[in-house]
């Protein structure tokens, strides 16, 4: 058959490659300014500049710009050449890869500014989620229509972990996204409470499993025999390993929600399945490792072998601890607590980061046909990376288990031996510690770069690869006796649907009853919606990211319920679009804030808000000085009251146009129990909302029960 | 469609139900898988997991033990 002549297009590799360096030294630097302003409050500099605002910026900027860019580098290198062809469009590529980089440009202007949806790892607002929709339908398009164009019959296991992201993420983020907008920027997500919640662990747990992991085992299978330059170790188990994962994965997210009010049923089925994925995880792990077999002295001196070996190895570790925390005894103690912050950062620095240096290091010399610059610089960003990952997560380790420890420990009378301020002065020295691991990771990233400007300014790009291969031929003819996986690894939209039906299975199963079933979320006679005042202030809690440290989800234990009241339930949460539970106690849980032994006067929580450690010396939180002077903004109150009546909640038909009247008359209540604490302030400042909806929490369950 | 649904849904008795449906379809999926794959033929095998290495590179030193 006649040969075919075509080329690769090494352009738009290059500038994903760049975008996931840059963007990936902008999130880490964001995460290590965050860390520093958990030791130092003084540095959350305006409200700009506060942690709750620019923690989401951190999160989104390594998972979405550094990951995302990091996937996008590696799936366009070796989709082409595990195809045999070129990109399908070179225009796709093209509005695929600037379309992408707006969308972070977009969410690096907004986050900032506040303007967040409130549910983590998915606070960017409707308008961008429109957006990533979009983009993700020009990437899936791009892929799809190289692999239909393809040179090679079949599609090598590497693909099938491509196209089973492109679909899982689409349906994870579209479901997300359940948003009613009541502005040209804001919305309201559609779920409420418990069912709210259930839709972001499960999405924020697939996040995890389908953005940070499948497309990541994916540039393993590939890049890892390329740079070992032997195949994989088992393909066979490549394909227990590919099937297993998808179809265990989609299950995993309420491990995230064990003791919380989610109904029990599927608290158990995300244990279950949290503890089977132990089994295709260690399997690609095992895979990826096993593939050095015989060649183990060549990790010895190849920089770009040593890098991958770390990064499949953190890979084994956080795989093996994720089912681990997944055990309701363990959760009991891991929850809320820094522990989860070592464990995800051991997946981010350790997999997700060693892997892309691996890549790149592998990469950049090639499509600008020179030599790496200096592999002793490789070589020490190598071990600055990996100290560098010791340093962060051995001190969170300790501060989680410390921390939880002194959250639960009692004294022989019987009473809580610490404060939470206690505990939280404790964490200091530890969080301090972590920075200094951050700090190391970050100074390797910064020799990568000089390493990878030097190599590129040896080399010249070759934008167009030129390559050879035969066309597949036109008909196939099939053996008798063939298995319906060999057909399936021939056709790509086949295996998009079936991997679309595997990950559904888990996603209808779990979702569909806990939106349907009545006796799933009992419902509070006595729970009411908000008032306009407390709505406008919940919206300021939402806005000022006071999530990424305060939980708002008492569990059942006597530590919980001695410090912070009744523990939670259910149908405390009904009107609560989004649901605000938090997964983080960096400050402590304000479930019950407003009331019990916790409820404290306005004019406490208006000086707490000033500042902080005026009343609760060494506090760590930021201050909110600013809300003191700027003006609510009740011109939004109609449209925001309008969206709850759609979204179920039940004003009265036509309050809309009086809640402004009950919230001036409620904010100037306020304004009085201020004043006889001798502090003057107009009734329309933004802090006397946020004291509204700060003494509100709580309280519907502690009035009388009517049933 | 939810309408449709909902009144059928809402008369499962205990929703317990389901982890044992799914346990089921994962297990008989699995069995399924694991049936394959020790019946796939070896040659196949070590053809399609050499796919990668076909394709020629560049050739640079970057430190690959597969280039010195």
């Amino acid at each position: 058959m006649q040969v075919e002549k075509f080329y690769y297009d090494n352009k738009t590799v290059r500038n994903f490659a760049y975008a996931t360096i840059i963007w990936g030294a902008v999130g880490m630097l964001a995460g290590l300014w965050v860390a520093l302003q958990l030791v130092f409050p003084s540095l959350n500099i305006t409200q700009y500049g506060s942690f709750g605002r620019l923690r989401p910026l951190h999160t989104n900027a390594v998972i979405f710009a550094f990951v995302g860019n990091g996937i996008f580098m590696g799936v366009y290198y070796s989709l082409q050449r595990l195809c045999k062809a070129r990109m399908f469009s070179d225009k796709l590529s093209a509005i695929h890869f600037w379309g992408w980089q707006l969308i972070i440009v977009a969410a690096a202007i907004t986050l900032p500014l506040g303007l967040s949806q409130g549910a983590e790892y998915a606070e960017l607002i409707w308008p961008i989620d429109l957006a990533i929709t979009i983009i993700w339908v020009v990437f899936g398009w791009n892929m799809f229509g190289t692999i239909i164009k393809r040179r090679e019959k079949h599609l090598y296991v590497a693909i099938w972990f491509y196209i089973a992201t492109f679909v899982t993420v689409a349906v994870l983020h579209i479901v997300r996204s359940g948003e009613l907008p009541y502005s040209w920027l804001q919305s309201y997500s559609w779920y409420a409470g418990v069912q709210d919640a259930l839709v972001q662990w499960w999405y924020g747990h697939n996040a995890v499993a389908f953005f940070l992991t499948t497309p990541y085992l994916g540039l393993m299978y590939y890049f890892m025999p390329k740079a070992a330059n032997r195949p994989i170790y088992s393909y066979r188990l490549s394909i227990i390993h590919f099937w297993a994962l998808i179809f265990l994965y989609i299950w995993a997210g309420p491990h995230h929600l064990l003791y919380t009010a989610l109904p029990n049923w599927a608290q158990s089925l995300g244990v279950v399945f949290s503890l089977m994925l132990i089994f295709p995880s260690w399997g690609g792990m095992i895979n990826g490792l096993l593939t050095l077999r015989g060649a183990w002295d060549k990790v010895r001196d190849d920089v770009i072998l040593k890098f991958f070996v770390v990064a499949v190895t953190c890979y084994g570790m956080a795989t093996f601890e994720g089912p681990m925390l997944s055990l309701k005894s363990v959760s009991a103690i891991s929850h809320y607590t820094d522990w989860i912050v070592a464990h995800v950062h051991v997946g981010a620095l350790g997999w997700n980061g060693m892997l892309t240096f691996g890549v790149l290091y592998w990469l950049i010399p090639r499509i600008f046909k020179t030599n790496l610059f200096s592999k002793k610089l490789a070589n020490q960003h190598f071990w600055l990376g990996t100290l560098g990952i010791l340093f962060y997560a051995i001190p969170m380790y300790w501060a989680g288990f410390m921390q939880s420890s002194m959250w639960k420990q009692f004294t022989e009378s019987g009473q809580l031996k610490y404060s939470f301020l206690e505990t939280s002065i404790n964490m200091k020295p530890f969080y301090a510690m972590r920075s200094l691991g951050g700090l190391i990771y970050l100074a390797g990233v910064l020799l990568m770069i000089y390493n990878i400007y030097k190599t590129v300014k040896a080399g010249k790009l070759v934008a167009n690869e030129e390559a050879e291969a035969a066309p597949l031929e036109k008909v196939y003819v099939k053996h008798t006796g063939e298995h319906w996986h060999r057909w399936i690894e021939r056709r790509p939209v086949q295996l998009m649907i079936g991997s679309l039906v595997v990950i559904l299975i888990g996603g209808v199963i779990e979702l569909v009853p806990t939106f349907l079933v009545k006796s799933n979320v009992p419902t509070i006679a006595s729970v009411q919606p908000y008032t306009p005042l407390e709505l406008q202030g919940r919206d300021i809690y939402v806005r000022e990211g006071c999530y990424a440290c305060h939980s708002q989800m008492i569990r059942p234990f006597r530590s919980e319920t001695e410090r912070y009241g009744e523990y939670s339930k259910a149908g405390e949460f009904v009107y609560d679009h989004p649901f605000q539970w938090g997964s983080k106690r960096t400050g402590p849980d304000l479930a019950r804030e407003g009331t019990g032994n916790l409820k404290k006067s306005d004019g406490w929580h208006f000086r707490h808000f000033r500042e902080p450690a005026s009343m609760s010396t060494g506090s760590i939180m930021p201050s909110y000085a600013f809300m003191i002077e700027q003006n609510l903004d009740t011109s939004s109150t109609v449209a925001k009251i309008k969206a709850m009546q759609t979204l179920g909640v039940p004003y009265a038909k036509g309050y809309e146009y009086q809640a402004n009247s009950d919230l001036v008359q409620q904010a100037k209540t306020i304004q009085t129990n201020l004043k006889t604490e001798g502090i003057e302030l107009p009734p329309n400042k933004e802090i006397i909302a946020l004291i509204a909806y700060i003494q509100r929490l709580g309280k519907d369950i502690s009035k009388p029960q009517n049933k | 469609m939810f309408k449709f649904i909902k009144q059928y849904v809402e008369k499962i008795e205990g929703a317990q139900i389901y982890p044992l449906i799914s346990m089921f379809i994962f297990l008989l999926f699995f069995i399924a898988l694991l049936w394959y794959v020790k019946k796939m033929d070896k040659n196949k095998v070590a053809e399609l997991s050499k796919i990668p290495l076909n394709e020629t590179d560049e050739n640079c030193d970057t430190g690959s033990s597969s280039l010195l």
